[in-house]
């Protein structure tokens, strides 16, 4: 399900926008800020899939550490306090736009998005690989240490443990030890 | 609706319980006869506004008053955050890990299984009680220093010689994130624990996680939108 946080001065244009968003099935949580304070942190901590934010708090926020930090995960759609030509791009949204307009604007996006995440999403069942990275997370090595165990690069066992994150809910090692000694992964014994 | 000044404080329970947390949090003694909000906000030293935002914010949640509650003085803020963390660790934290305790006994789960859960939990006890410690005793006292430093009350060299390393960034790397192990306890319980035969202890331990995940969610918000960019706005003014 797709995230979206909405970064915009105005209480009317947060709650329109928020009214328009809702018609997305797609879309499983909106979050608000209404000014740049804090939007690192919750940018950090929520992890949005789109980030829909008033240029002129863009502006204020320290561009550099904030744009590179989020360049490749987050869809960022600009919203903006004047009138656009009618060619505009999608990923700029005008504060006068029609809800029709906006709509237009945002669903080839949100499809897109949604149709990713559900190939991602679609088992939860953990692949062998997985079980076998899992195992090793719940024994207590490094990603380091795995990726040399296994002769694979760091960058892969990382890229494993997302998924395991993500289909199991479970994101400590400590969590994930629960759940691999409740499923016969490893044994109590083992790791004490 | 909107919470006014002359209303009756205890009218405002009646409009929504949940705000007796905030009455806690503040420390604000229970009894209120027929005070209004304003009366029982002044004998106690908090600033009106303040507490009207934070309980407009507890039945309106989807209107956050960041900037509002920035307005606020910091200790009010301080006084909050730390009596949320204190029931938290006395109350609600050992309560959960009681009810674990419990399942040992009262459900037909495997010894072994309760005994990961008790392992699991008391970790994160370990942890919460490190993020506490390290608020407690540093970061919310240099919160003060700086605020008094702002004021003219501490001398610059003195602040800056006691904090000549130290900023609220510091305090950002080390935030650990306690709402994540409490998402993992509740896929493991929900998800992935054998089911247990007794359903409604099970089910009010659940609860009893989910809430404190939810409580643990708004702690964040607080602190990231309101504490840190306020504290990084003083930090500033000190430098001009």
């Amino acid at each position: 399900m797709i995230k979206v946080l909405i970064a915009e001065q105005s209480y009317l244009i947060r709650k329109g926008l928020t009214h328009v968003l809702n018609q997305f099935n797609e879309i499983s949580q909106i979050e608000v800020l209404s000014s740049h304070m804090g939007l690192n942190e919750v940018v950090e901590h929520l992890s949005p899939d789109i980030l829909i934010i008033n240029s002129t708090i863009l502006n204020e926020n320290d561009k550099c550490s904030f744009s590179n930090k989020i360049k490749n995960d987050i869809k960022i759609i600009h919203l903006i306090n004047t009138i656009l030509p009618s060619e505009s791009p999608n990923n700029q949204i005008s504060i006068y736009d029609t809800k029709i307009k906006i709509t237009d604007k945002l669903s080839p996006l949100i499809k897109d998005l949604s149709k990713e995440l559900v190939d991602e999403e679609g088992s939860e069942e953990l692949t062998q690989r997985e079980q076998l990275i899992l195992k090793h997370v719940a024994l207590g090595l490094t990603n380091k240490e795995i990726a040399s165990k296994l002769y694979i690069s760091s960058h892969t066992v990382i890229s494993h443990r997302k998924n395991i994150t993500r289909k199991l809910k479970i994101k400590s090692v400590s969590g994930l030890t629960v759940y691999a000694i409740l499923n016969g992964i490893i044994k109590m014994s083992d790791i004490s | 609706m909107r919470i006014h000044s002359n209303m009756k404080m205890a009218d405002l329970v009646e409009v929504n319980f949940e705000i007796l947390e905030v009455i806690q949090r503040l420390q604000i003694p229970f009894g209120f006869k027929d005070k209004t909000i304003d009366k029982v906000c002044k004998e106690n030293n908090i600033e009106v506004l303040f507490f009207l935002q934070l309980a407009q914010w507890f039945i309106e949640r989807e209107n956050f008053p960041q900037e509002e509650l920035m307005q606020g003085h910091p200790n009010l803020l301080i006084t909050y955050l730390h009596n949320t963390h204190k029931c938290y660790l006395e109350h609600q934290i050992p309560r959960i890990e009681q009810e674990i305790k419990n399942l040992e006994k009262e459900t037909e789960l495997p010894g072994e299984s309760v005994q990961l859960m008790i392992k699991f939990f008391k970790e994160y006890i370990n942890e919460f009680t490190d993020h506490l410690k390290d608020e407690e005793e540093i970061t919310f006292p240099y919160i003060q220093a700086l605020e008094k430093a702002n004021r003219g009350e501490l001398a610059l060299s003195d602040f800056n010689k006691k904090y000549k390393n130290y900023s609220i960034d510091k305090y950002l790397a080390n935030h650990s994130n306690l709402e994540e192990k409490i998402v993992d306890l509740q896929s493991i319980l929900l998800k992935y624990m054998p089911p247990p035969v007794n359903n409604c202890k099970f089910t009010n331990l659940l609860l009893e996680i989910y809430r404190l995940g939810k409580d643990l969610k708004d702690h964040t918000l607080l602190e990231e939108n309101v504490l840190i960019p306020k504290v990084r706005h003083m930090e500033i003014q000190l430098k001009k």
